[in-house]
């Protein structure tokens, strides 16, 4: 029995920032992050429940994300999840974060 | 703040926990409701759009798992419910985990005991301030040569007036005082003292004062220093006694302090202190002082020690009578522990080898559960439960069980000390400092846990290896991980036979080493509980002259002979087999030394005619003393076997002539009349044989032994002695009589005590050992039940069987015999302090205990082996 590969740091990383994307805009339940999330990654990320959740609640207790249970749109109870002032701050210093490393891994690879 | 935010998750995670439950659960069985709708919105029915929803949220367990791993705190939330569900577990097994506890209590147990005897008496802090820079400087020179030997007044004056290591060199004395005044009089164990002795140890008086400085100069008044425990029970703890006058040895002394109860120096025993004067020596001897003084600060022992051997160097250079005369310096607790450690020391290398056993031990039973636990296991891990969090929670499970272990065993410890103390059964220095306090409480809790994490890591290693899967699939027959795990079991016992060999290995050498001891006889063939001593001991100043005392002893055998009962009454001044009251050197007639040389010290002892006769000494040449040899007749001697051997070799000793001490001195030579067994006086275990006797008539002796053998047991006549003896003079001290057999008894108190002990750890090593074989043989058997039916039922007979059973556990003893010896040979070497009479190789020995570590194993595999031979084949063959 193997147990589920643990995500790597950066794998980890991505889903965090795709989860703080998606949240930027607007309040979102479980269900509507992951259909967003494949809908902006143009189907590249398709994030299961398995890493979603336990996502979400770490991010929560980082406090970064708060939650509240509310009306999905076909009117039964959902979790929805926004950003905090301490999520938005960790959003755009990922950001910049992200498009160091992704600039710096382009010119890698380019440079061989 | 994410710390804030943290530490507030952490709370409500451990404290809420139903709620954040109870929100997990309804948030995952939101989502999937959500997922569900979508699908049947997609066009599929109900029960398709259901199953395609579980299907991508990939188990509601796992996911729910997930999240819980991600939580703050959830590792100490894991391990409390480890801890639930390991107490469950090992309670729904409440005989394995008795089993389990109880070895480990023994293990445990017997090392918090010997921890905390050991700490209180190798390391503990002496209740003295600062006790850790006062040593103890002793003296020691050829002919003379004694560990701890004592120095004479000049030597002392020397070393006081060339000092720069130590603050203040003082001195003492001990020796048995007789007490009058107050009451009937009566012997106590007492010290003489120099004027800096109480200042140097640093010890204040509940009562009075010590000795002012200069109470050890010439004509100084006689003060008297009592123990607490003196002044409570003569006393009657009243503050009146200081001024008091009472009587020691004869003389007067004024009752000047009393010191605290803690306070136990030079003896335990000690119960008064009286200044010495030290007079102005006319010659280097008698020699009766040690020295004790406290480091200045910023000196080591070595440097002081390098002091004193340049002092010892420059006496050594004005007094040609000293030979390579030493000062040796020893820290007090040395002095103290020095020759207990070694005993003390192997204790605790037993104990441990008794818990390495139980570990192995406690290890096997683990495993054969571990087998049984395999479907459970795979259960587990099947329901989401990680490979680490399995090994973490069997981990949990054996700690549990270990600190269970320990509880049991810190009372085991509890116990065992306080009967210790109790009996004190091997003498032990220091005993009053030995308790269970914080530090045993920590290495209780250490070892406990240590060996929780030790036995529990052969289950836990056996689960990461097995494919829990395939037990799973397989319906939990027991797989390749069973044979693995048969293996490691093997491996145990055969490492738990090998450590009990050790531990019997030394015990029994230990035990053989005292047999041999207790064979010694110290010289006398009358039988030890046929003999009483009375101390006798005349103060009053009118036996300061020889020929009343002689007169009052002629006196006491005289009324001694006719107390029914008593066959035969002597004295001595000395006594088989520790009680030697003087050691000198002597002259031959005749013989020449070169300057400065001298004979040996040997054993002098004063006796009446009789003594030989009454203690059954063999008596080997010439005659014994008679009636007839007097103060006014010519002067005779004796002398023992190895005397006449060593320093009379070649003629007959008979009609030779010896003279006591050393050439200067000015005593008229003595013929040697008689020649005598060898009698020890100074220890069973030394073969310092030679004496020689002159009778009491003709010398004089103050304190003497009166020695009656009686015709049945002698404990009896006490009453009866001590009344004739006190009609004579009821002014002379008796001090309380005693058996031969009790005094044999306490010289082999201490290698006695060391033995039993031993023993003891290595019976329960042995159990524990022959539980480990049976235990691995009988889970084989059972293991194989289905192959053994197969051959009976293909015509091997019962006999065939039963030694197919048997050899395979002759084979893990015999391997464990093998191993067991090596070690064996190489640890026993720590116990050749011990040992009297044999080597720590002794081979008669080694022989014996791994034959009968063979035979135990044997009978251990016997019984599951003859369960084997009453398989029936049909229903070995059904239970497949």
């Amino acid at each position: 029995m193997n147990t589920p590969a643990r995500p790597t740091s950066l794998l980890q990383g991505t889903l965090d920032l795709l989860i703080l994307k998606t949240l930027a805009l607007e309040e979102m339940h479980g269900l509507g992050i992951s259909h967003r999330i494949a809908q902006i990654t143009k189907s590249t990320f398709q994030v299961k429940p398995g890493s979603l959740f336990p996502a979400l609640h770490r991010m929560e207790e980082a406090g970064w994300l708060a939650s509240r249970w509310g009306e999905s749109e076909s009117n039964r109870r959902a979790k929805y999840y926004r950003l905090t002032a301490a999520g938005r701050r960790q959003f755009l210093a990922e950001t910049r974060e992200w498009e160091k490393i992704s600039l710096a891994m382009t010119h890698a690879l380019e440079s061989i | 703040m994410p710390l804030r935010h943290r530490i507030f998750s952490l709370c409500r995670n451990l404290f809420r926990r139903p709620r954040v439950e109870r929100d997990l659960d309804e948030e995952v069985g939101a989502y999937l409701e959500q997922l569900t709708e979508e699908n049947a919105a997609a066009g599929m029915s109900r029960g398709e759009a259901r199953r395609a929803a579980l299907m991508e949220l990939g188990g509601v367990t796992q996911v729910k798992e997930e999240v819980r791993r991600v939580r703050a705190g959830h590792m100490m939330e894991d391990f409390l419910q480890d801890l639930r569900f390991g107490a469950r577990a090992l309670l729904r097994r409440p005989g394995f985990a008795a089993a389990a506890a109880l070895a480990l209590a023994l293990g445990i147990g017997a090392n918090t005991a010997m921890f905390s005897v050991a700490y209180g008496i190798l390391l503990r802090p002496l209740p003295y301030p600062d006790a850790a820079r006062v040593a103890l400087v002793c003296m020691r020179f050829s002919p003379q040569n004694f560990d701890f030997g004592t120095m004479c007044v000049a030597d002392f004056l020397d070393w006081q007036a060339q000092n720069h290591a130590f603050e203040e060199p003082s001195a003492w004395s001990s020796r048995r005082m007789d007490l009058a005044g107050a009451g009937e009089p009566e012997q106590v164990s007492g010290s003489g003292v120099t004027a800096g002795f109480f200042s140097t140890l640093q010890v204040r008086p509940v009562l009075g004062r010590g000795f002012l400085p200069g109470a050890d100069r010439p004509g100084s008044a006689a003060e008297a220093v009592l123990s607490e425990s003196l002044w409570r029970r003569r006393f009657g703890a009243s503050p009146g006694v200081l001024g008091q006058t009472i009587s020691v040895n004869g003389g007067a002394a004024t009752i000047v302090g009393v010191m605290p109860g803690a306070f136990h120096f030079p003896r335990a025993s000690t119960e008064l202190w009286v200044n010495v004067q030290l007079n102005p020596p006319a010659r280097r001897g008698p020699f009766f002082l040690r020295g004790v003084a406290r480091l200045k600060p910023g000196v080591t022992l070595e440097q002081a020690q390098a002091e004193t051997n340049a002092i010892g160097r420059r006496i050594m250079q004005e007094n040609p009578y000293y030979q390579r005369l030493t000062l040796p310096v020893t820290s007090l607790r040395e002095s103290m522990v020095g020759n207990v450690r070694p005993a003390l020391l192997a204790l605790m290398g037993a104990v441990g080898l008794v818990l390495a056993i139980a570990v192995v031990n406690v290890a096997n039973l683990m495993l054969a559960r571990a087998t049984v636990r395999e479907r459970e296991m795979a259960l587990r891990a099947s329901l989401g439960a990680g490979r680490g969090r399995l090994v973490r929670q069997l981990l949990t499970e054996s700690v549990l069980l270990a600190v269970a272990g320990g509880a049991a065993g810190l009372a085991l410890a509890w116990g065992a000390i306080r009967l210790l103390r109790a009996w004190n059964p091997g003498n032990l220095p220091l005993i009053e400092s030995v308790r269970l306090d914080g530090g045993a409480l920590a290495f209780t809790l250490l070892i406990s846990l240590l060996t929780g994490i030790l036995f529990g890591l052969a289950p836990a290693l056996h689960y990461a290896r097995a494919d829990l899967h395939g037990t799973l699939k397989e319906g939990g027959r027991a797989g390749g991980a069973g044979r693995a795990g048969g293996r490691t079991r093997a491996a145990l016992v055969v490492a738990e036979i090998a450590l009990s060999l050790m531990l019997l290995a030394g015990a029994g050498l230990l035990l053989r080493s005292l047999l041999r001891l207790q064979r010694v006889t110290g010289g006398f063939a009358a039988r030890p509980r046929a003999i009483l001593i009375v101390p006798v001991s005349p103060t009053d100043r009118k036996y300061d002259k020889a020929e009343p005392t002689i007169a009052y002893y002629d006196q006491v055998l005289e009324r001694a002979r006719h107390v029914p009962g008593v066959q035969s009454a002597a004295l001595s001044d000395s006594l088989p087999p520790d009680n030697q009251s003087d050691a000198d050197t002597f002259m031959i007639q005749g013989q020449t030394l070169a300057p400065g040389e001298l004979n040996p010290a040997v054993s002098d002892a004063l006796i009446s005619a009789d003594f030989f006769r009454t203690m059954r000494v063999p008596l080997l040449r010439g005659r014994h003393f008679t009636e007839h040899d007097r103060s006014d007749s010519h002067p005779v001697a004796m002398v023992s076997d190895s005397f006449a051997r060593h320093f009379l070799p070649g003629r007959d000793p008979i009609g030779r002539y010896i003279k006591q001490s050393g050439p200067t001195n000015d005593v008229p030579y003595m013929e040697v009349v008689g020649v005598v067994g060898d009698v020890k006086y100074t220890g069973l275990q030394k073969d310092t044989d030679a004496a020689y006797y002159m009778p009491y008539r003709q010398n004089y002796g103050r304190r003497m032994f009166l020695v009656v053998r009686s015709s049945g047991s002698a404990a009896g006549l006490a009453q009866a002695l001590r009344r004739e003896i006190q009609a004579i003079d009821p002014g002379v001290t008796l001090d309380r009589a005693s058996t031969m057999e009790t005094a044999l008894a306490r010289a082999v108190a201490q290698p006695r005590f060391d033995t039993m002990l031993l023993a003891l750890f290595a019976g329960i090593a042995l159990l524990l050992a022959a539980v480990g074989i049976y235990g691995v043989m009988a889970w084989s058997v059972a293991r194989r039940t289905h192959e053994i039916g197969v051959r009976m039922a293909l015509g091997a007979g019962q006999a065939s069987v039963l030694v197919m059973v048997i050899r395979q556990s002759a084979a893990l003893a015999l391997m464990g015999i093998g191993m067991g010896l090596a070690g064996a040979l190489v640890l026993t070497r720590w116990l050749a302090a011990l040992l009297f009479g044999i080597s720590a190789t002794d081979p008669l020995t080694f022989a014996a205990v791994a034959l009968g570590l063979l035979g135990v194993a044997l009978v251990a595999g016997f019984i599951p082996a003859h369960r084997a031979t009453r398989i029936s084949p049909a229903a070995a063959l059904r239970c497949e």
